[in-house]
């Protein structure tokens, strides 16, 4: 499970930061002392920090530039400071990311699983039992036959892939499509997950995407 | 300064001058003065008179011109003094001493208001960090509690507009420029602005359609986002329920301008206010139709451009559509450095 350090000062952002990143299958650890800030993150060692830039005793931006000097850790700045300046300095910082207060919890999900995905070594072949999904070829296929997926199909598969065996609501799947540039409606969601039902039930798998009411769809 | 407007000015001093010269007269005419000496006397009375008249009224009016005229050139008028060269004679000294007190004491109350503003603006953009907070942890909370009921986060949002407005109107009207141009993508903007505002698009059902592929601009993409937000928010506000609405963000390279349109098949605006829009505080007869309006939005935005040297259009047909352009110069000095 990957360990997610919150450094903020403020409780109660902490406490339900963490809640939406333990229900999200990673384990969140929040920061309670912000003095030798620099020592507990070595000992932490996590995966993955969420760093504000208005904390006490140290400026965020400085703590940035100092935990680059001895890791390589991906850094996410999370902040209410909203000017490009900021923003600037972070990213030649090294932050990997940087998300201003208030964020959509949903989108700084996709951010953190994006900048996780680019810390590994991607591979654009998926395995789903024995289909086999080439995503640069947008192609679905399994021994005897080949289909072709359109973006939002592969977008959708992808992302319920991703989140197999969980729930994922019919939001974040259309969250993760507008983060792609592919700004559809209600309608055309239900239309692309059902194309994408009927091209798995071609290949053999009829039930693979499970519709659960009111909660959205699970892939099984 | 005339010269007739000296002498009538002085005119006290030169009848009493020419009544005692009479009265001189008279008497040496009485004591049987020869002739010659008379006009001796009053070629020297004259002559010298008439010498220090001239000589008066040219060190005054070489002074008062100058002064006339530099106050007439300066845009801050308050700033006369900085022109001024102290002139030889008394009145000029005195008026010279009386212009710079009251410079001094108005430079004073000046900097007493920059300041009290400038402390106003930090407070403000303190404030605004602060209030976000809470805005987040309402956020995180809806989101954990699987009560994201939609119009709960509307509100938030909603709030979270309005307070983006007062930032950046704090932002808008300073005097000094806190925005860094730089060059960016518009698609990774437009897509952080329609991912703010999916929910509002889904629930209306209306369309959004995007083109901006790979056009980049130079500008503040912090300061844009929110212009670009105030612009859709008002799509978005002012949509025609009587049609299929769409929101169309179009951008295209023409003549060394990128020129970026969004357009809207919504309520329109009517000529008549079409002109007034950016405006402060004008809401128009669209803003008087139940949807709530501050008139600000765009007001804002238009000052933020004005500072960036962005130009913002609008255009639209009352019923048909809106379509608000804002057109980005190419800048050589920015290709320089790259």
């Amino acid at each position: 499970m990957k360990r997610i350090l919150i450094i903020d000062d403020d409780q109660s952002i902490c406490k339900e930061l963490k809640e939406l990143l333990d229900n999200s299958g990673y384990e969140g650890i929040i920061l309670n002392d912000f003095s030798d800030v620099i020592a507990k993150i070595e000992s932490i060692n996590p995966d993955l920090i969420l760093l504000d830039i208005n904390i006490p005793f140290v400026n965020g931006e400085m703590l940035l530039h100092d935990i680059r000097s001895f890791s390589h850790v991906p850094i996410i700045m999370v902040t209410s400071r909203n000017n490009e300046s900021d923003e600037v300095l972070s990213m030649s910082y090294g932050a990997d990311d940087y998300i201003t207060k208030p964020y959509n919890p949903t989108i700084l999900l996709l951010h953190i699983s994006a900048v996780l995905k680019r810390m590994e070594v991607s591979s654009d072949i998926i395995k789903y039992d024995d289909l086999t999904i080439l995503s640069k070829k947008g192609v679905i296929k399994n021994e005897s036959q080949e289909l072709i997926l359109t973006k939002n199909e592969l977008l959708v598969f992808s992302f319920l892939y991703t989140n197999r065996g969980n729930i994922v609501s019919r939001d974040a799947l259309m969250t993760e499509l507008w983060n792609n540039d592919e700004y559809i409606n209600d309608n055309a969601l239900s239309v692309n997950i059902s194309r994408l039902r009927n091209k798995l039930k071609e290949l053999g798998y009829p039930n693979a995407i499970e519709t659960r009411k009111g909660q959205g769809y699970i892939l099984l | 300064m005339r010269l007739w407007q000296y002498i009538k000015d002085n005119v006290f001093v030169i009848s009493i001058s020419m009544l005692i010269m009479t009265i001189i007269v008279s008497f040496m005419l009485i004591f049987k003065t020869p002739l010659e000496l008379i006009i001796i006397v009053l070629f020297f009375y004259f002559g010298s008179w008439i010498i220090a008249l001239i000589y008066g009224y040219f060190r005054k009016k070489f002074f008062y011109d100058q002064l006339a005229q530099n106050l007439r050139l300066l845009d801050e008028k308050y700033l006369i003094h900085e022109l001024i060269k102290e002139p030889s004679f008394l009145e000029g000294k005195i008026l010279c001493q009386v212009i710079y007190d009251i410079a001094k004491s108005m430079k004073e109350k000046i900097n007493d208001y920059e300041y009290k503003l400038e402390d106003f603006k930090e407070y403000i953009e303190l404030w605004i960090h602060e209030v976000k907070l809470p805005l987040q942890s309402l956020t995180l909370m809806a989101h954990n509690r699987h009560q994201i009921d939609s119009s709960v986060m509307e509100q938030i949002d909603r709030i979270d507009n309005y307070v983006e407005q007062v930032l950046y109107y704090a932002r808008s009207e300073n005097s000094e420029n806190d925005y860094m141009i730089k060059e960016f993508s518009l698609e990774n903007l437009i897509r952080k602005i329609a991912l703010k505002n999916k929910d509002a698009f889904l629930l209306n059902n209306i369309t959004l359609n995007v083109d901006v592929s790979d056009i980049k601009v130079l500008s503040d993409s912090k300061w844009l986002e929110f212009i670009i937000n105030q612009i859709i928010s008002n799509s978005l506000k002012y949509h025609r329920t009587d049609v299929d609405s769409y929101v169309a963000i179009k951008a295209s390279v023409a003549n060394d301008k990128v020129v970026l349109a969004i357009r809207d098949n919504g309520i329109g605006i009517s000529k008549s206010d079409l002109g007034k829009v950016f405006n402060k505080s004008f809401t128009g007869a669209n803003g008087r139709i139940g949807v709530s309006s501050t008139g600000m939005g765009l007001y804002i935005a238009k000052k933020l451009c004005d500072k960036m040297g962005h130009v913002i259009t609008i255009d639209s047909e009352l019923g048909e559509f809106t379509e608000v352009k804002i057109i980005f110069e190419k800048n050589d000095f920015f290709a320089v450095l790259k």
